[in-house]
C-alpha cells in the first residue's frame, strides 16, 4: 500500500494542497481504525469543501469533538497518516485543523 | 421483455461458522439450489461465483474454476466482484448469460468466509470498495456511513431511536429465520446503550462479519413460477465526497427507475422488499430512495412499524444484513432466495401473506454500485 515509489510519485502533490480553506459538511468520531490507524483512536474524519467548491475526506486534527460542528472553517496543513509498520516509509498527506482556537 | 425464472434455490446457515470451510458453503449452498431445481449438474451451462475478499484474505483467486471443481461441473465459470454488491451484478450477469440465448440453466453461487480473519484486518480489506482518498482519511465502512447518517439527521431531523428502529425490526424478522446468524430480538436501548463503534453509530447500527453463501439457480424455462422481469444496475463515484447529496444514493434511484420500467411497475405494487441494511441508515435511505416513502421521512415510515412482518411492506424479512448475517458476497443471492421463498409461500413463521412483486436492492460500498431486481409470480 506505501510502497517507496508511490510515496515518491504522490509526496510532490503534497504542496499544492497547504493552506486551502474549507468547511466541515459532515463528519464523524472513529473508534474502530483499520490497519496503520489503530494508535489514533478516537479520531475525526470529515468530508470538507473548500472555497472553490471542490470536496474531500480528511483527517481532522488538534480539534475536540466538543468543537466540530457542521460549517466549521479549517486549512489543510501536512501531516504523518497513519503509522508505518516494520521498515516501511512514512506515509505524508494532508489533513485538516480549525481556523479557530478552541473557546478558552 | 425481461423474463428469466428462478428455478431453484439455497442458503447454508449465515453466522460464525468455525467448523465450515469456504469450500463446504460453497458446496452446500450450490448443490441445494441444483437439487431444489431438479436438476443435475450437468445440466447447469454456465457458473456464476460471487465473492470479494477470498483472494485477499487466503490468496485464492480463480474462483470460477474452484467452484467448477467442487461441483464436478467444466463449463463456463466465472468470479463477479463489485463489492458488497457482487451478489447482484453475478444474479444480473446469469441473467444477461440467459437472455442472450447463450445458457438455458445458470447457476450463481454467493460465498463469503470472513471470521478466519482479525477484526482489524477485514476491516481493511473491506475499504478496498473505497477510495484511495478514503484509506487516507483513515476511513472505514462503519465511518463512511456515519457521514451520511449525521448529514441526514442534519438535513431531516432523522433520530439515533429512528435508525434504533431498524435493527430492532431486523433483529425480530430474524428470530423467525432459522438461517440468520442473530435469530433473537434486542430493543432500542440495546442499540442506543451499545459501545461507539464510530459517531454517530454504536455497535447495533451496524451489519456483522459473517461466514455463508446462497445460490440460485436461474432458467430460460421451468415449472417454477416465480420471474425475475427487472434486472438493472447503476454507478456512482467511487468517493463518497464527490456526491452533491449525501443523504441518499443516487444509484439506488437510478437502478430502482430502469428495473421498474423493464417490469412496468411502479413502488405502490410491491409487496415484499430485501434492502442493503448494512447499517441502520442505509435502510432508511434505501426506502426514500426507492420511492416507498418521501424523501426525508425514511425514519418516521420505519418507527411507525409499516415495515414490519403482517404490516403494509414487510422490509427484509429475513432479518436483513443486521441480524441475518453479511457474508458480502453471498448477501446480493441471498435477498433473490428469500424473495423467491417468500413468493412461492415457502417462507414459513415469517411468511408475508400472498406477495405478488418482490424487490431486491442491494449495495457496493456507498453506492458506488446498486444493483436492483425485481420478482414477479
Amino acid at each position: 500500500m506505501n510502497s517507496p515509489v508511490k510515496n515518491w510519485r504522490e509526496i510532490k502533490k503534497i504542496s499544492q494542497q497547504l493552506g486551502r480553506v474549507g468547511k466541515v459538511v459532515t463528519w464523524t468520531k472513529v473508534f474502530v481504525a483499520p490497519t496503520g490507524f489503530e494508535h489514533e483512536v478516537p479520531y475525526l474524519v470529515a468530508i470538507v469543501e473548500f472555497l472553490d467548491g471542490q470536496r474531500t475526506s480528511v483527517q481532522v486534527v488538534d480539534c475536540l469533538e466538543e468543537q466540530i460542528i457542521e460549517g466549521m472553517e479549517v486549512i489543510t496543513v501536512v501531516r504523518r497518516i497513519g503509522k508505518p509498520s516494520g521498515e516501511d516509509v512514512i506515509n505524508y498527506g494532508i489533513k485538516v485543523v480549525p481556523t479557530q482556537k478552541e473557546p478558552s | 421483455m425481461l423474463k428469466v425464472k428462478v428455478a431453484g434455490v439455497g442458503l447454508t446457515k449465515f453466522g460464525e461458522l468455525w467448523n465450515r470451510s469456504f469450500y463446504d458453503l460453497a458446496y452446500g449452498a450450490a448443490t441445494e439450489a441444483i437439487t431444489d431445481a431438479g436438476l443435475n449438474i450437468k445440466e447447469i451451462d454456465a457458473i456464476y461465483v460471487s465473492n470479494m475478499l477470498f483472494g485477499k484474505v487466503d490468496n485464492q483467486d480463480h474462483l470460477g474454476a474452484v467452484v467448477a471443481s467442487l461441483l464436478g461441473s467444466k463449463v463456463a465459470a466465472t468470479r463477479i466482484e463489485g463489492a458488497c454488491a457482487s451478489g447482484g451484478l453475478a444474479i444480473h450477469g446469469a441473467i444477461q448469460g440467459i437472455q442472450s440465448g447463450m445458457y438455458k440453466n445458470v447457476l450463481v453461487v454467493g460465498v463469503e468466509k470472513m471470521t478466519d480473519t482479525g477484526a482489524s484486518e477485514i476491516s481493511t480489506a473491506l475499504m478496498g470498495a473505497g477510495s484511495e482518498e478514503e484509506r487516507q482519511a483513515g476511513l472505514t465502512f462503519p465511518a463512511l456511513y456515519a457521514l451520511m447518517a449525521r448529514a441526514h439527521m442534519q438535513k431531516y431531523g432523522t433520530t439515533r431511536e429512528q435508525m434504533a428502529a431498524v435493527a430492532v425490526k431486523n433483529h425480530y424478522h430474524a428470530s423467525l429465520n432459522k438461517k440468520a446468524q442473530f435469530p433473537y430480538e434486542i430493543t432500542i436501548e440495546k442499540v442506543l446503550n451499545s459501545p461507539a463503534i464510530s459517531n454517530p453509530f454504536t455497535l447495533f447500527d451496524a451489519s456483522p462479519i459473517s461466514d455463508g453463501a446462497a445460490a440460485v439457480v436461474l432458467s430460460a424455462n421451468s415449472s417454477r413460477k416465480v420471474t425475475i422481469t427487472g434486472s438493472a444496475v447503476a454507478t456512482d463515484t467511487i468517493d463518497l465526497s464527490q456526491r452533491t447529496d449525501l443523504t441518499g444514493l443516487a444509484a439506488t434511484k437510478a437502478a430502482a427507475g430502469k428495473a421498474f420500467q423493464q417490469a412496468g411497475l411502479t413502488p405502490k405494487d410491491v409487496n415484499v422488499v430485501e434492502v442493503h441494511d448494512c447499517f441502520t441508515i442505509a435502510e432508511i435511505m434505501a426506502m426514500e430512495d426507492l420511492g416507498f416513502c418521501a424523501k426525508g421521512s425514511g425514519g418516521e415510515f420505519i418507527a411507525s412499524g409499516a415495515t414490519k412482518l403482517g404490516f403494509a411492506l414487510p422490509t427484509n424479512t429475513s432479518g436483513g444484513l443486521k441480524a441475518c448475517g453479511h457474508p458480502v458476497g453471498a448477501t446480493g443471492v441471498k435477498q433473490i432466495v428469500e424473495l423467491t421463498e417468500q413468493l412461492e409461500g415457502r417462507a414459513t413463521n415469517r411468511q408475508v401473506a400472498k406477495p405478488k412483486v418482490a424487490l431486491a436492492q442491494n449495495v457496493g460500498g456507498t453506492g458506488a454500485t446498486v444493483v436492483v431486481h425485481i420478482l414477479q409470480i
